[in-house]
Parts: structure tokens; C-alpha cells; sequence
């Protein structure tokens, strides 16, 4: 069994500066290097380099169209660049709670309606491109 | 200078300082921050006397 596993229990995420951590049930950070192939014929196994890197992020928030909720954070992002902020705790950061901050990261989509009858609405939304940094200070 | 006006960006009434890479436009549009204006003074000016 392993002894420091880490399951998210306060997380905390702003979109744009702004805090929706409780509005988001779900966050995934994909840090991603493209991978270049550079085999030649002195090698007897494929071989890559570094390419572009191609992150992005991808969050699961509920929907509200009251003031200052989801709605009004998300809407005018769209079509445009942001920075967002993730972090396994909402405590300060520090080597066991590093913060993500994804700079530059463009939003093609939204679905302002995604609503089924007698269930609460939610969104997915996708984040792509941008400089991935890490801190722990 | 902006003035945060939803307590998702920090105190209400605070001045927001955005940083790097921040959409303004969408935080305007979305009425969290406003645009502070300059304060006229309350001074009234005399009309200039006719001559």
C-alpha cells in the first residue's frame, strides 16, 4: 500500500484571478512535451527529442448564472487567452503543496446550457496551450 | 485602476492589481472588477461676469 498517496479533499483553482474552487468538482493538468522522433541508422532503437509543448487543462465546474458565479467568470473567456491557478490545497504553497499556473492557455468552448431535467448542471471546459510553471515557494 | 467588486477576486472595494496573462476585458464583462473614475472635484466654478 503506498504511504503518501494524496487524494484531493480542498483544492483550490482561479480561472482568470478568479477563485471557483467551489464550483469545481474536477481538474486535470496535462503537461505534455510533443515527442520528436530523431532514429538515425547508427540506432537499433527509436529515439526522441523535445518538441513543442502542448499543455493544457481541463476542469469540471457546476453551473450558476447568479452574479459573480460561473457564468460571469467563464462566458467572455471565450475565444480568448487566460491563466489559471491550481493547487492541491487551498494552504500556501510550499514543497508539499506546489502551485500550477498555466499561463497564456487559450478557451475555444463553452456550453453556457448543459442541463438535464432534476440534475445540477455542469460544464467541462478545456484550456489549451500555454507555459506550464511550477513553484513551491 | 480597477476595483474589485466580487469577493472571488479578493475584498470588495479593494484596488485589483491583475497580473500576467489576466483578461480584463472578461472580468469587466462579467462584472467582478469595474473601471475606477476619476473623481470630479466639488468645486463650482463662477459663471464668468458679463461685461
Amino acid at each position: 500500500m503506498a504511504i503518501s498517496s494524496t487524494y484531493l479533499s480542498n483544492p483550490s483553482i482561479t480561472i482568470n484571478s478568479v477563485d471557483l474552487s467551489d464550483q469545481c468538482t474536477s481538474a486535470v493538468i496535462n503537461y505534455v512535451s510533443e515527442q520528436l522522433e530523431n532514429t538515425t541508422f547508427s540506432n537499433t532503437s527509436r529515439s526522441f527529442t523535445a518538441g513543442l509543448f502542448s499543455n493544457s487543462v481541463t476542469v469540471t465546474l457546476y453551473q450558476s448564472y447568479a452574479a459573480s458565479e460561473t457564468e460571469a467568470s467563464i462566458y467572455s473567456l471565450v475565444g480568448t487567452t487566460t491563466t489559471l491557478v491550481l493547487k492541491p490545497t487551498s494552504s500556501a504553497v510550499g514543497a508539499t503543496n506546489p502551485s500550477y499556473t498555466l499561463t497564456g492557455a487559450f478557451l475555444s468552448a463553452h456550453t453556457p446550457i448543459n442541463a438535464s431535467l432534476g440534475e445540477l448542471s455542469t460544464i467541462d471546459l478545456t484550456f489549451a496551450g500555454g507555459v506550464l510553471t511550477k513553484a513551491v515557494a | 485602476m480597477y476595483t474589485i467588486i466580487s469577493p472571488r477576486l479578493g475584498n470588495p472595494g479593494d484596488q485589483f492589481i491583475p497580473e500576467d496573462g489576466v483578461n480584463i476585458d472578461a472580468l469587466l464583462d462579467g462584472g467582478l472588477i469595474s473601471t475606477d473614475t476619476a473623481k470630479k472635484s466639488s468645486k463650482v466654478k463662477s459663471e464668468p461676469k458679463e461685461q
